[in-house]
């Protein structure tokens, strides 16, 4: 099992769109895939979006993101990678 | 009960939040959410499998529709507001939830409709107590996949006929793919009862271009279908059974106000001048494909800036040549006589994570727009030869996005005209392009007099250009008070650059949300801008503002914003100076706020 703190950083949060592409990614791997908030008040299945919305992560909520299976190393760069990349909402400033 | 406190033909007015601009007078079209009544039935022991099964194909047949209007969204509002229905889809199948809904009919031996009806109301409970407004607010995604599913249950589907040529949409809270299935063409304008600023009814208003009030209370407990209705964004109010005086008051403001008015387009038609006669022309910012109808009737003189990146989606990833190619074919067309001004892939950053490009601690000052396209110079091949093929087809030129020296330019035209020569090798047809330079880094406003004797034309993107120079990042709340597009060094930069363009003969065309707001147009007219492209449904007020105005006047008002120290010195000159010379075009609320204890 493989473990890795992530923060969320997109100024909207884990909402749905971010979520959508979230469980999209966990999906294609056939590792569990969690997320629990460092404060303990909730986790979720990565791969069910209810789920992962239900976690209310707002901008600068500390998640911890766990993979177990044969494919885990690769799942869990996938999804820390797009936390890191706050889910490709950063190009809305690029409008002329 | 609502009957007996509506009084037949009462004006009623009603206070919300204008999340789209705009007037409109027209008549309500009543949408109901589909919430509709669930009734709790027990089954016999041996009926249960058959109820799970109906339950999966109500689910299979809300995918289809779901995927349905995706399709649909994508193509008239672009990818990137599609992406929500990703989202329901995913609610759609979302194993845990259908889990749960097998469960309860399979436990409690109930019907479809009520375990989809009690999972449903339990997730929403949840929802109402997070604490973040905006997550909040997506409760409604999943009240709407449930709603779906319910009704799917019972084999119809949602529809909407026809719309009448002035429907205004009144409803309790539009659901995302409510709004979506609207009828495009028709629909005025939106009232909601309840909604926010980030709702999907107000992004895709605004993507449409047409006004939304949401935020209205109980107005659809009130309003009937047919009813006359006046839906004003401006003054964040919505009037039921105007009564005639009101209904005179707006028709007339109407007439005034372009969006709703046909005959912008006629106007079009002759030369915009100034009051001492300066011809001024007015361009279209385009990039979904939606906004192409506007174009035309808002009078633009062709498109100044088409934002070739929506082209490109997660999902598909980078289009291909011929895609390309029929796509800037589409936008000539559009655009006509005057041309179409295509800006490279403003593409870079975490967009293109996805397809191995590696992840920017800073994505704004990375790899992005024109050093993006040199580094991989396939794809900068590509979308020129798909431009040069369509300009055989259609006036087409092309802006290089986010050029910082001249050395950017000329690496890009050696790419372009490599390709030039290729396809016409091949025995391709290829049309001359006019190549321009996106002038919005600082390097490039310093250098702008070398890059003018490498270009055809200047494009100015204000957007970029004040983020780049005040190093404000715009999307950062933070820092909101740091962001201000009448910053003296904003001003010297765009005089510079114009200037640059006028020494070298070549036009500079003013891109970006600036030009939009009539008060900033006329300060950018006065430090010599004569060329702008903008959001179509703001040239109408654009061109009023212009029409009435003199060239000299605004120059003089320029000259002395340059000199200023503070970007409040110059809100406050602006303030003056307009409401002395132009009391009547210029309401207090059209000029700049003056700054709270500043």
């Amino acid at each position: 099992m493989i473990e890795r703190r992530v923060t969320v950083t997109n100024r909207l949060g884990l909402h749905a769109r971010a979520a959508a592409l979230l469980v999209r990614t966990a999906n294609t791997y056939k590792s569990a895939l969690r997320l629990e908030r460092t404060d303990g008040t909730a986790s979720a299945d990565a791969k069910s979006i209810l789920s992962v919305l239900m976690l209310a992560a707002s901008r600068g909520t500390e998640l911890l993101a766990t993979a177990e299976g044969v494919d885990e190393t690769e799942a869990i760069s996938a999804v820390c990678g797009l936390f890191a990349e706050g889910f490709g909402e950063g190009e809305r400033v690029d409008k002329a | 009960m609502t009957r007996r406190r509506r009084i037949e033909g009462q004006e009623t007015r009603w206070r919300g939040l204008g999340v789209s601009e705009g007037i409109v007078v027209g008549r309500v079209l009543r949408v109901f959410n589909g919430a509709r009544q669930v009734y709790r039935a027990t089954l016999d022991e041996k009926d249960v499998e058959r109820e799970v099964r109906r339950l999966r194909a109500a689910v299979r047949l809300a995918r289809m529709q779901l995927l349905a209007i995706k399709a649909r969204a994508e193509k008239e509002l672009g990818a990137e507001h599609a992406y929500i229905f990703d989202a329901h889809l995913l609610m759609l199948e979302d194993r845990k939830f259908l889990q749960d809904v097998g469960r309860h009919i399979r436990e409690d031996r109930v019907n479809a409709e009520w375990a989809v009806k009690v999972a449903a109301d339990r997730l929403l409970a949840i929802y109402a107590e997070v604490k973040d407004d905006y997550l909040r607010a997506r409760g409604s995604d999943i009240e709407d996949v449930t709603q779906r599913l319910i009704v799917a249950l019972s084999g119809e589907r949602h529809s909407y006929k026809k719309l009448s040529e002035d429907a205004v949409i009144v409803s309790e809270d539009l659901l995302p793919s409510a709004a979506a299935e609207l009828d495009f063409e028709h629909a005025r304008a939106i009232a909601t009862d309840s909604g926010g600023w980030t709702s999907h009814t107000a992004i895709i208003a605004r993507g449409l271009g047409i006004p939304a009030i949401v935020g209205l209370r109980d107005l659809h407990r009130h309003a009937r279908t047919g009813d006359r209705i006046i839906v004003d964004s401006q003054q964040d109010v919505v009037i039921l059974h105007p009564s005639d005086s009101t209904l005179e008051h707006y028709k007339s403001l109407e007439k005034r106000t372009p969006r709703t008015n046909y005959t912008a387009a006629e106007d079009g038609d002759k030369p915009l001048r100034t009051l001492d006669g300066k011809e001024i022309v007015l361009r279209a910012n385009v990039e979904l494909p939606a906004e192409y109808e506007d174009v035309r009737r808002f009078g633009a003189r062709g498109i100044g800036l088409y934002r070739s990146e929506f082209l490109f989606s997660h999902k598909r990833g980078m289009p291909t040549e011929d895609e390309q190619c029929e796509a800037y074919i589409e936008v000539a067309e559009v655009a006509g006589d005057e041309g179409a001004t295509v800006r490279l892939f403003d593409l870079g950053g975490e967009k293109m994570v996805a397809f191995g490009a590696e992840l920017e601690r800073n994505p704004t000052l990375g790899l992005r727009a024109i050093r993006f396209s040199l580094t991989h110079e396939e794809v900068l091949r590509t979308q020129a030869r798909a431009i040069l093929r369509a300009a055989a087809r259609g006036r087409l030129d092309i802006v290089l996005p986010m050029i910082s020296d001249v050395m950017d330019v000329r690496r890009a035209r050696r790419i372009i005209n490599e390709e030039r020569v290729r396809l016409e090798s091949e025995g391709r047809e290829v049309g001359g392009v006019r190549i321009g330079a996106m002038i919005e880094v600082p390097s490039a406003v310093m250098t702008a007099d070398k890059i003018a004797r490498d270009v055809d034309f200047f494009s100015l993107g204000t957007n970029d250009l004040v983020q780049y120079l005040l190093a404000v990042d715009r999307s950062n709340e933070g820092v909101a008070d740091w962001f201000r597009s009448l910053h003296p060094s904003v001003l010297q930069s765009i005089y510079r650059t114009i200037d640059a363009a006028r020494k070298a003969f070549i036009p500079a065309v003013i891109c970006g949300e600036m030009a939009s707001t009539p008060a900033y147009a006329v300060v950018l007219l006065g430090l010599g801008a004569t060329d702008f492209s903008m959001t179509p449904s703001s040239i109408p007020r654009v061109r009023r503002t212009i029409e009435n105005v003199k060239f000299a006047e605004a120059q003089e008002i320029a000259r002395e914003c340059l000199e200023c120290e503070t970007a409040d010195d110059v809100e406050e000159l602006v303030r003056e100076r307009f409401t002395e010379k132009w009391r009547e075009l210029f309401p207090p609320k059209s000029l700049p706020a003056p700054r709270v204890g500043g």
